[in-house]
């Protein structure tokens, strides 16, 4: 009897994990993908002037910098290192 | 003062604005004076950058609210000093939250933002806002003297254009925080961090800065803007100007004054000056018609100081109406 459980408890915990690496997974790192995309965005209308896009409240911006100064050099090597939108956007969709 | 005098009827919010060189720091002094003299808290506020209310009133004012006299303050609103406390602020605030390392990255680009265009009258902007939060504990009536036309309007207008764009910031932070929280479903560490965000509160924090300007601004029992011209051709056209835009941004707009006219004593080599000034002081009523319209003569010698303007602050009782 208890062995059967553990049994079952087992076959239980194999399709769990099945379900989240087959379907789960995958997809939230679509959704994650496109959150930081937002952010990323986000982050172009706050700190724009930083890659010398004008921005018109820039001084008033600066009191969001100390929440976000810890992204804000890995984003700046983001932006500038962007080469082929088209691509980027493409790694969005599972081709596989 | 004697006892004919009216008592002003006042808004809690006087601007007094105009083209350069009109008179304007002299008649919201004076306008000051007439207030504090019936036993309003006065402050008076120069936004102007090239201030000088001090001079006018003849003692020293600086960039902290200083008391003059019974019933009166003043304060030079100075942006470099303004811009320098908030800074202070964010670079404080950021040692507790983020490495000495990081900060020391993007250092270059705060003092970029900081010397960027705009900064200095969002700082003028800011303390403007700190200053009419502090209506009622401290303060009866605030008396403004602006800066010339283009400057002033600009900080006017600034609470309705930039709260529109803040709105938009908000409402993409929401988003990236709903995709966010849907990722973050079967992600727990994730969840935590986005658990509160001080992002949206501080840009939620700022727009609601802008709201209560633009209210008080907007508001005709509150706020009102006094021009100041002389009776010249070009002073004329840029107030009409002036009172178009700020109509058009929803700001009530009082009464004039026409500064420094010509009276008849002024003798005969005046004669053609003043015939010409008879026609600009026709074409301000006209054009000017069902406002307060305010006619202060040219005295003889400069007005300076607190005695000249408490001789001239009688007559601005009538400005309100």
């Amino acid at each position: 009897m208890k062995k059967d459980r553990s049994a079952l408890s087992k076959i239980w915990e194999f399709l769990c994990l099945f379900h989240h690496g087959t379907f789960v997974d995958k997809r939230m790192a679509v959704v994650r993908k496109e959150a930081y995309d937002i952010n990323d965005n986000l982050m172009m209308l706050l700190f724009g002037d930083f890659l010398g896009i004008p921005n018109p409240i820039s001084y008033y911006m600066l009191e969001l910098l100390p929440y976000m100064a810890e992204d804000l050099v890995p984003w700046q090597r983001r932006m500038q290192n962007r080469k082929f939108i088209i691509a980027e956007k493409a790694a969005q969709y599972d081709f596989d | 003062m004697t006892s004919t005098d009216r008592k002003v009827n006042y808004r809690p919010f006087t601007f007094f604005g105009g083209k350069g060189g009109t008179g304007k720091t002299s008649c919201a002094a004076a306008y000051a004076l007439a207030l504090a003299a019936q036993g309003a808290r006065t402050l008076m506020v120069s936004t102007d950058p090239a201030h000088s209310l001090a001079d006018a009133y003849g003692a020293e004012i600086g960039f902290e609210v200083v008391k003059l006299e019974e019933n009166l303050w003043g304060i030079e609103i100075d942006p470099e000093v303004e811009a320098k406390k908030y800074m202070k602020g964010i670079q404080e605030k950021m040692l507790h939250i983020v490495s000495a390392a990081i900060v020391d990255e993007i250092k270059r680009q705060i003092e970029i933002a900081y010397t960027s265009p705009g900064a200095e009258e969002a700082a003028i902007f800011d303390k403007f806002i700190e200053l009419m939060e502090s209506l009622g504990e401290r303060f009866d009536a605030i008396v403004f003297d602006t800066a010339p036309t283009g400057h002033t309007l600009r900080l006017l207008t600034l609470p309705e254009i930039l709260g529109t764009w803040i709105e938009h910031l908000i409402e993409k932070r929401k988003k990236a925080m709903h995709m966010m929280k849907m990722a973050a479903r079967y992600d727990s560490v994730l969840a935590e961090k986005i658990e509160e965000d001080p992002i949206l509160d501080t840009l939620t924090a700022r727009r609601d800065k802008f709201d209560l300007a633009r209210k008080i601004l907007t508001d005709p029992e509150r706020s009102v803007f006094h021009f100041v011209l002389n009776a010249e051709k070009l002073p004329i056209l840029e107030t009409a100007r002036a009172l178009e835009l700020l109509r058009n941004h929803g700001i009530a707009t009082g009464g004039l004054v026409v500064n420094k006219i010509l009276p008849p004593e002024a003798g005969p080599f005046f004669e053609k000056r003043r015939e010409a000034q008879e026609e600009y002081l026709q074409d301000i009523r006209s054009r000017f018609a069902g406002r307060k319209i305010l006619e202060i003569p040219l005295l003889d010698s400069d007005i300076q100081g607190r005695e000249q303007l408490i001789r001239l602050s009688p007559l601005f009782a009538d400005l309100d109406g």
